[in-house]
C-alpha cells in the first residue's frame, strides 16, 4: 500500500528531509533551520498529491485534480528559497530590496493567474518566472562569490552547494521545459517516460546538493561555532 | 520522425543543460583554488615584511650598541683614564701643580659627562624613528658630524612629521644607515650630502658622497649581495625603487624613491 507512494522523487525528498532534521536541528541559523519546515511541507505535499491523484483517477467527475495543492506549494517554494537567497546575498549586497521586488512581481503574476483561471489550473507563468528569478539569483550569488577576495573552501561550503542545487535543478528543468515545449504533443507523449527520468535525475541532483549543503553547514558550525550558529 | 529519432537529441540537450551549470560550478571551484594560492602568497609576503621589520629594528639597535661600545672604549674610556692618571699624579709637596692638576681633572670629568650626554641622546635616537624620519636622520647626522671626519649636510623639504608611516620610516632609516656604513667603510669620502624630499605622495632620499666611487658592474657578486642588493630589496619591500650612480673616482649618489605615507 505504502510502496506506491515511494517514487525516486519522494525517496530523494524524504532522504533530504531526514538529513535536514539530523544536521540542521542544532544549527542556530533560522534561515537554514527553516529548511526542515520547507522539506516537511514538500514531502507532505508530494504524498498528499499522490493520494489526490489516485482519488482523481478513480473518480474524475467528482474529484478535482491535485493541481491546486501544487499551486499552494508554489508560494512556499517562492518564500523559503527567496528567503534563503536573501540570507546568502546579504553579505554582498542589499538583498532585501532584490528579494522583495521579486516577491512582489511573483505575487502579482500569481494573483493574476489565480483570478484568470482559478486554483484548479496550474500557475504555469508564475512557475516559469519564479524559476528564472532563482536562476538569476544563483548567478548573482556566484558573481559576488567570484568577486569576493576572501577565500572560502567551496568544497565544504554549505552556501555554495545549496546554490549549486538550485542552479542545477532550475536551470536544467527550465531549459528542458523550453526545449520540450517546442515538440508536438504527439512527440511529447511518446517521450513521456524519457522526460520523467530526466526530471528525476535533476531532482536527485537537487536533493543531493541540498543534503550535502546541510552536512557542510553542520561541519561549519562545529569548526566555526560563532559564525554558523 | 519516430520515437527513437528524438530520444538522442533530448538526451543530448538534457546533458547540455546539466553540463552548463556543472561547468560554472567547476570553474568556481578551480578559480577558488587560485584565490587560495593568492591568499597564501599575500600572507607569506606579510610575514616576510614583518620579519624584515623586526630584523631592521634589531639591526638599528645593534648598530647603536656598536657605536656606544666604540665610543665608550675610544672616547669616554680614554678621558676617564686620563682623569685617573692626572689625579694619581698629584703630589702633596707641590701645591701649585696640585691645583692645576685638579682643574685638569675637573675639565676632563666635565668632558666625559658631555660625552655621556651625547651617548644618552644616541640611545634615545634609537627611539627617534618613532618620532619621525626627519628627527632620526638629524640625530644620525649629528653623530656623524661629531666624529669630525666628515662634512655632513642634511636638507629636508616638504615632509610633514605628523603624517608619517612608522614602518616605512624604520626601513628607510635603516637603508640610510646601511648606505652611510658603506660610505664610511669603502668610500674614503670627506663630504656627505643627505637630502630628504617629499612631493606628490613620493618620498625621495638622496645620499651623495665625494668618495672614490666604484664601477657597479665591477663589484664582486658577494659584495653586491651583502650591500646594494640588500638596500634594493628593502626599498622594494615598501614599494620603492633605488638608483645608484657611481663611477671610479667620481663619488657615489644613491636615490631611494618610495610611495609615502601609504
Amino acid at each position: 500500500m505504502l510502496l506506491k507512494y515511494l517514487t525516486i522523487n519522494t525517496i530523494a525528498e524524504v532522504c533530504c528531509f531526514i538529513i535536514a532534521v539530523v544536521k540542521l536541528r542544532k544549527v542556530n541559523d533560522i534561515f537554514w533551520k527553516s529548511w526542515i519546515v520547507f522539506l516537511f511541507i514538500t514531502c507532505v505535499t508530494e504524498f498528499t498529491g499522490k493520494y489526490l491523484k489516485d482519488l482523481y483517477l478513480a473518480d474524475r467527475v467528482h474529484v478535482h485534480p491535485n493541481v491546486w495543492l501544487y499551486n499552494i506549494l508554489l508560494i512556499a517554494q517562492a518564500f523559503f528559497i527567496g528567503m534563503m537567497f536573501m540570507h546568502l546575498l546579504k553579505k554582498y549586497t542589499n538583498s532585501f530590496i532584490i528579494i522583495m521586488s521579486s516577491f512582489s512581481l511573483l505575487m502579482i503574476i500569481y494573483l493574476y493567474e489565480l483570478f484568470s483561471h482559478g486554483i484548479y489550473v496550474y500557475n504555469e507563468l508564475t512557475n516559469t518566472v519564479m524559476l528564472v528569478i532563482f536562476i538569476l539569483l544563483s548567478f548573482l550569488y556566484y558573481y559576488y562569490l567570484l568577486k569576493d577576495e576572501a577565500y572560502t573552501n567551496l568544497l565544504y561550503s554549505g552556501d555554495f552547494w545549496w546554490v549549486a542545487g538550485v542552479l542545477f535543478f532550475y536551470f536544467g528543468t527550465t531549459a528542458c521545459n523550453i526545449f520540450f515545449e517546442h515538440l508536438s504533443p504527439e512527440k511529447m507523449k511518446s517521450i513521456k517516460h524519457l522526460t520523467y527520468y530526466i526530471y528525476n535525475a535533476f531532482n536527485i541532483v537537487l536533493y543531493g546538493c541540498w543534503s550535502y549543503s546541510f552536512i557542510c553547514k553542520r561541519w561549519e558550525m562545529k569548526i566555526l561555532p560563532g559564525q554558523s550558529s | 520522425m519516430g520515437n527513437e529519432d528524438i530520444t538522442w537529441p533530448i538526451i543530448i540537450a538534457s546533458a547540455i543543460f546539466f553540463l552548463a551549470p556543472a561547468a560554472l560550478v567547476s570553474y568556481l571551484v578551480i578559480y577558488n583554488g587560485r584565490k587560495k594560492k593568492h591568499a597564501e602568497e599575500k600572507m607569506q609576503m606579510e610575514q616576510d615584511f614583518n620579519s624584515e621589520l623586526v630584523k631592521t629594528q634589531h639591526e638599528i639597535r645593534e648598530q647603536t650598541m656598536q657605536t656606544i661600545g666604540a665610543d665608550l672604549h675610544d672616547n669616554i674610556g680614554q678621558l676617564l683614564s686620563l682623569t685617573s692618571f692626572t689625579l694619581k699624579s698629584i703630589a702633596h709637596s707641590e701645591p701649585d701643580a696640585m691645583l692645576k692638576k685638579v682643574n685638569d681633572a675637573i675639565d676632563l670629568t666635565a668632558r666625559s659627562i658631555q660625552e655621556m650626554r651625547l651617548l644618552g641622546k644616541l640611545l634615545q635616537g634609537e627611539q627617534l624613528v618613532g618620532l619621525g624620519l626627519h628627527e632620526a636622520i638629524k640625530q644620525e647626522v649629528n653623530w656623524l658630524q661629531k666624529t669630525g671626519v666628515y662634512e655632513v649636510n642634511y636638507t629636508c623639504k616638504g615632509l610633514d612629521s605628523t603624517a608619517g608611516n612608522p614602518e616605512k620610516d624604520l626601513i628607510l632609516f635603516r637603508i640610510l644607515q646601511e648606505i652611510i656604513n658603506n660610505t664610511i667603510k669603502h668610500a674614503q669620502a670627506t663630504c656627505i650630502h643627505i637630502d630628504l624630499n617629499y612631493a606628490d605622495a613620493c618620498l625621495k632620499l638622496s645620499i651623495e658622497d665625494n668618495g672614490v666611487g666604484f664601477g657597479i658592474n665591477e663589484l664582486p657578486a658577494e659584495q653586491i649581495g651583502m650591500g646594494l642588493q640588500n638596500i634594493q630589496k628593502r626599498a622594494s619591500m615598501i614599494g620603492g625603487e633605488t638608483t645608484i650612480n657611481s663611477l671610479p673616482g667620481s663619488g657615489t649618489t644613491i636615490h631611494v624613491f618610495i610611495p609615502y605615507p601609504q
